[in-house]
């Protein structure tokens, strides 16, 4: 018993911080209808300075610089790049987030060195006893905190106005403009997010290893599946998709395969989107002439 | 056909490429050349064999796929599997090699391309990072990290290659490859994939089966990239893990982006400055050859400059730079990867 509360508990915390990344991607992809390939790069990039800030700063004051420039990269991603790929088509748009993935990928050991940088944790040691399954602190915070960044997304989208703005340029970016919206800064608004919460995710998952280039890789991977498993077409859905990617993660890990496990979920998602195409929740696109 | 006809046929023009091509290791004897250069040459056109399969599935349908390097990576160790641990002979390691990627390429097709172009993206990444985890894990397999060894292949029991020979005969499957390619896209499937990329609907309404074309694409993709993954272990006698990770993949793609899309003489450009230059020239230059990612920055900045200022590609350059010379005003090029 004890041991399938420490595996739940477990789940929760990798669960949220492939939700976080998840909700990162499908905010890109509801406003400017591209999978950003590049939001675990950037987030790496932006991790990286976290630590630059770290040698002079204390957790928080860093952590709240490396968000700050992540909100910059992504405004930036999007002035620069996004905005003037105007004519181009769709795939021509999801080859730049690829050459964008490069060239992080390239800037970050130039600049940071190839060495692998230690992050240290928010909540350093204590750990909780729940029913004989211990979780520590810093899991708890990270769910919480979890919590509260989507609790406060999914307000700002269902109750704002700028989330109506946002939900009608997913709906259809064209009409959406026609009624007034400014569909620019929506869209400049998703790809800081982007940066922002692949930053965040990258603070989390960091002390458990160490900061290097491939840091974010194996949680892009997940929220991409995580995409697929609760569908494209609805901001819900992926975040769903998360949690329940996790809890199956972490029990294959356990149970059944501790090298394969993972893969073996992978595989079995993608089985999964056979019987059901748009995923868990999705709904079905009807594509006009 | 009269003479000028012939020299005007693309075919044509491949063997005389060839030829050229062939003439490197005569020119290496002679001691013009260094021998690692020879080396690098061979992989680029090894490389250039998975840009044009690749250009089929990106430049003429559209669809992007990650798992070049990973396809690429699996028919190596197949193909390594068998003549090495195995001993069998090298041809029948290579069908086994292609026919076994092939397979699973086809799996991954089936499922994703039901749905989303982008869905293709997603599960060949996924297939990609299961395929390099199992280079890592089964060691009985690939040997892990330790790499695993492959000897220069002996072609019908009967001819022993060398380096030098090896390479002439990676020249002489580009050749055919690129012909066949070229006739492929003249072909029904060519020109429905032709058709899906300006207008899906109006393609169906036509009468073409897009999974059934798509499919092709993709397997057109992922049979070019196992020849050149049986062929890449052949040259460079070592498969190691490490060597089939995302940036491969990316570097394909950077490759079929700038040097052109759906243009085979711009998919060997492509190849040329994506996997050649690099190697042949930037690492001799004095301050770049200490930056670790350069490589790296500058094809993805070069992928972004194409793609927005110069969609058709390098191959087009020389082209519009005559026609510019002799019109004194720019010629607006053809659709490239714009829509």
């Amino acid at each position: 018993m004890s041991v399938f509360v420490q595996l739940l508990t477990r789940s929760l915390e990798t669960g949220s911080i492939y939700a976080l990344m998840a909700l990162g991607i499908i905010i890109i992809f509801r406003t400017s209808y591209l999978v950003h390939f590049a939001q675990g790069t950037m987030g790496m990039f932006c991790t990286y300075m976290v630590t630059v800030f770290l040698k002079t700063m204390s957790f928080i004051p860093s952590v709240f610089c490396g968000v700050l420039s992540a909100v910059v990269l992504g405004m930036l991603v999007d002035v620069l790049i996004i905005r003037r790929a105007n004519g181009v088509s769709h795939t021509g748009k999801q080859i730049i987030t690829f050459g964008l993935v490069m060239i992080f990928l390239g800037i970050a050991p130039t600049i940071f060195g190839v060495d692998p940088i230690t992050m240290p944790q928010f909540i350093n040691s204590g750990d909780l006893n729940i029913l004989g399954a211990t979780i520590s602190y810093n899991g708890l915070f990270n769910i919480a905190f979890v919590l509260v960044v989507m609790l406060v997304l999914f307000y700002i989208l269902q109750k704002t106005k700028f989330g109506l703005a946002i939900r009608a340029t997913s709906a259809n970016e064209a009409t959406a403009r026609i009624f007034g919206i400014k569909t620019k800064n929506v869209t400049m608004f998703s790809w800081a997010l982007g940066g922002v919460l692949g930053c965040l995710v990258g603070v989390m998952i960091a002390p458990s290893s160490a900061v290097t280039t491939f840091v974010l890789d194996s949680v892009f991977n997940a929220a991409c599946i995580a995409c697929i498993f609760g569908g494209f077409q609805t901001f819900v859905g992926p975040v769903i998709g998360a949690y329940l990617l996790g809890v199956l993660k972490n029990l294959t890990v356990y149970y059944v395969s501790s090298v394969w496990g993972e893969q073996i979920v992978y595989v079995l998602i993608l089985l999964f989107i056979v019987v059901r195409p748009n995923g868990l929740i999705g709904k079905k696109l009807v594509k006009k002439v | 056909m009269n003479a000028k006809a012939i020299i005007k046929d693309r075919r044509f023009q491949y063997i005389i490429f060839g030829l050229i091509l062939a003439l490197v290791p005569v020119i290496q004897k002679a001691g013009m050349m260094k021998t690692s250069t020879v080396l690098i040459l061979g992989s680029v056109l090894i490389y250039s064999i998975g840009t044009i399969g690749l250009d089929v599935l990106l430049g003429d349908s559209g669809l992007i796929s990650l798992g070049t390097a990973g396809f690429m990576g699996l028919a190596a160790y197949v193909s390594a599997y068998c003549t090495t641990v195995k001993g069998l002979p090298f041809e029948v390691g290579a069908i086994l090699a292609v026919g076994i990627t092939v397979v699973i390429g086809a799996l991954v097709g089936l499922i994703s391309l039901r749905i989303q172009g982008i869905y293709l993206a997603i599960a060949t990444l996924i297939i990609a990072e299961i395929l390099l985890k199992t280079f890592k894990e089964l060691v009985w397999f690939t040997n892990s990290y330790s790499g695993q060894k492959v000897a220069y292949p002996k072609l019908l029991g009967i001819f022993q290659l060398d380096r030098n020979s090896m390479y002439l005969f990676v020249v002489v499957v580009l050749i055919f490859l690129m012909i066949i390619t070229e006739n492929m896209k003249n072909s029904r499937s060519g020109r429905a994939l032709n058709a899906i990329r300006r207008s899906e609907v109006a393609a169906q309404a036509m009468g073409v089966n897009l999974l059934k074309t798509r499919m092709i694409a993709f397997m057109y993709a992922t049979t070019f990239a196992a020849i050149a993954g049986v062929l890449y272990g052949g040259l460079v006698n070592f498969v190691y893990p490490s060597t089939w990770i995302l940036s491969l993949s990316l570097y394909f793609m950077a490759a079929v982006v700038i040097g052109g899309n759906r243009s085979i003489p711009g998919n060997i450009l492509g190849s040329f400055v994506v996997f050649g230059l690099p190697d042949l020239v930037l690492k001799k230059l004095p301050v770049v050859s200490e930056m670790s990612g350069f490589t790296m920055i500058f094809t993805g900045v070069l992928i972004i400059l194409i793609v927005l200022k110069y969609p058709n590609g390098l191959i087009h350059l020389p082209v519009q730079v005559i026609s510019c010379l002799k019109k004194g005003s720019s010629r607006k090029g053809g659709e490239g990867i714009h829509e």
